[in-house]
């Protein structure tokens, strides 16, 4: 499901490299005033799509100079995908390498580290996770031993850590244990208490915690170089939006966003690259319509499994994923709306 | 152990153990989530469970008068709603209502005792909370009525980890909170009518003992509410004696006698004998 917002057509794959690098440039020295001519030149060559090389099986299409994005199916954890169903990135640097989101495996993520290790020399310095969620955490075990900082919200320890048997269980009974072979729980070595500047030569990567939205424990990033912020699970397209935090906190953040003024967004489930605002519409009328929903039903003194039953069914057939994840959502909203006096 | 020929009626109340209703130290409950699922999913432990709860009074099963609602399948094992129903049929006070979740490591969820503000009928009478169910597991409603007689239902539900799933999903706004009572009570149609709802939500983690403390590696002590009160007016609708197998943020919705502008009243005690008090708004919501 594409949005008319989705950026792919302006990073096409079978443009040409140096001219896509130039439009590029040009976009973001004058949007920014940022991009350093020794960055231009580094990633230059670069730029483009990656096909299926003899190293990995994992595409990632160039969304700007130097920031690449892999795009995930739609779909459950299964031994088919391991664990590949949310999106992932990497950032290259002059100095080093950012990866965002390692998805659910060790293989899976085996695979991303191949990828880019085939696009860059530069070693790979931070890995961050923009949640705790075990499809963007569960492969941080293929980049240990780089000497690498993990990088997370404040809250991502104890997030994680408390949920890591449960987790661990539920990623292996999904994927099985040869898909998830070698996976494990690495927790965050450097934690983000607001906001911190990571350095990546020529580009800095400003992470922000946010307070309790998608999780209590969500982490955005922008790329200083090109303008990218990578939402992480504060925003999927397509793929149903799942709630583990706060429903409220989630509709006041989206109203927030726009004074990032990115040059464009990432999803954490969706298409490579969006924009604001048009990107976070399909979500912000999604929750938005489940709060109107439960709140009138616990008006009306309907049971929590009652409303399951028709909060938000206006929304059925507008999202992937729906029958997997809408129950659920409401059972969390009705939890937390409950409470409002 | 082998009852046939001991179904003698025991006139005397026979209270569960605490044992039934809580589990107190980590090591035990760690031991049992040790073991291996097939270990524990196979045997039935109802008639040891019974026995315990109830010694050697007669059960009558699926006689009509107790009906018990769950999903087949949780979706979230942390928070699975149950509702018991006795229908209009049933005439009369009730003395007691008892979950009874079957397989987690303290099977007694709950043992409600009705007073005479609970109602006698005249309408179908509930009380549905939401509850823990840490594996695969049959879950009892024994309800008690007028005359002594024990009336059971039992349902099969499919859900794992929820004693061990830590649930909050933000554990700092709820530790804040704790304590925090909602109390509603929402007046019948009719003014006339026997019977009216109400709902009482306590903002309390309930920690069980078997959640891991990501800092110092150790259990988190269970902490959680146990004995509840209701009144309306003067009058006692129930009390109830509670476990760890009730959900974060202690929840019940239930019917009582529709006494018109009597307030209803909430005190609840947890095991740091906290005690926490609610009533229901003057407001009352209508339907």
């Amino acid at each position: 499901m594409c949005t008319p917002s989705q950026l792919k057509e302006v990073y096409r794959p079978e443009e040409e490299a140096t001219g896509l690098v130039a439009a590029a440039l040009k976009q973001t020295t004058s949007r920014r005033g940022l991009l350093t001519g020794a960055l231009a030149f580094s990633v230059a060559p670069l730029v483009g799509w990656l096909p299926a090389s003899a190293a990995t099986n994992m595409t990632f299409s160039e969304i700007a100079p130097g920031v690449f994005v892999h795009q995930g199916p739609h779909e459950l954890q299964s031994p088919q995908n391991r664990g590949d169903m949310a999106n992932a990135s990497f950032i290259v640097g002059n100095d080093s390498v950012a990866v965002i989101d390692t998805l659910g495996s060790a293989k899976a993520a085996g695979d991303m580290r191949a990828a880019i290790k085939s696009i860059t020399d530069r070693p790979i310095r931070y890995v961050i996770n923009s949640h705790m969620h075990p499809d963007h955490v569960f492969g941080n075990a293929a980049f240990k031993g780089d000497g690498v900082q993990f990088v997370g919200h404040h809250k991502l320890l104890r997030g994680l850590d408390q949920r890591a048997g449960s987790y661990l269980a539920g990623s292996k009974a999904m994927m099985g244990e040869d898909a998830f072979a070698g996976s494990e729980v690495v927790l965050p070595t450097l934690s983000v208490d607001d906001r911190l500047t990571l350095d990546l030569g020529g580009r800095k990567l400003e992470l922000e915690a946010q307070s309790v939205a998608h999780t209590d424990n969500d982490l955005i990033i922008t790329d200083s170089a090109t303008g990218t912020l990578f939402l992480g699970d504060l925003l999927f397209s397509g793929h149903i939006p799942t709630l583990d935090g706060s429903l409220r906190g989630w509709l006041a953040l989206i109203e927030q966003l726009d004074r990032h003024e990115p040059a464009r967004v990432v999803p954490g489930h969706g298409p490579h690259a969006m924009t604001l605002p048009e990107a976070m519409g399909d979500e912000q009328r999604y929750w938005s319509t489940v709060a109107a929903d439960v709140r009138q039903l616990i008006k009306e003194g309907r049971s929590m499994t009652e409303a399951t039953k028709t909060a938000g069914q206006s929304e059925r057939g507008k999202w992937e994923m729906f029958d997997q994840y809408h129950v659920r959502n409401v059972t969390a909203a009705y939890a937390e709306l409950e409470w409002e006096e | 152990m082998n009852n046939k020929g001991m179904e003698t009626h025991m006139p005397t109340q026979h209270a569960p153990s605490r044992f039934l209703f809580t589990l107190l130290a980590g090591t035990i409950a760690a031991g049992v989530l040790a073991l291996p699922p097939a270990a524990r999913a196979d045997d039935d432990m109802w008639p040891s469970l019974r026995k315990e709860v109830f010694g050697t009074r007669p059960i009558a099963e699926d006689d009509g008068v107790v009906i018990i609602d769950a999903p087949e399948r949780a979706e979230d094992a942390a928070v699975v709603p149950i509702t018991i129903r006795v229908p209009p049929s049933v005439k009369g006070p009730l003395k007691s209502m008892t979950l009874i979740i079957d397989k987690n490591p303290a099977p007694v969820a709950a043992a409600f005792k009705f007073g005479p503000a609970a109602g006698e009928g005249g309408g179908e009478r509930r009380m549905s909370t939401r509850v823990r169910i840490d594996t695969y597991s049959n879950v009892h409603a024994v309800v008690e009525t007028a005359d002594g007689k024990l009336h059971m239902k039992k349902v099969f539900v499919k859900a794992s980890g929820g004693c061990s799933a830590p649930a909050p999903k933000d554990a700092d706004a709820d530790r804040a909170n704790l304590g925090k009572m909602l109390v509603k009570s929402t007046a019948p149609a009719l003014p006339t009518t026997p019977l009216r709802e109400a709902q009482v939500m306590i903002k309390h983690p309930n920690t069980n003992g078997m959640q891991m403390d990501p800092i110092s590696r150790g259990y988190i002590p269970a902490r959680f509410v146990k004995d509840m009160t209701v009144k309306s007016g003067n009058d006692l609708v129930f009390t109830a004696e509670m476990g760890i197998s009730i959900a974060t943020n202690p929840h019940f919705r239930f019917t009582y006698a529709n006494g018109g502008d009597a307030p209803l009243t909430v005190t609840a005690v947890d095991t740091d004998d906290t005690r926490f008090t609610g009533q229901a708004a003057k407001e009352t919501v209508s339907q």
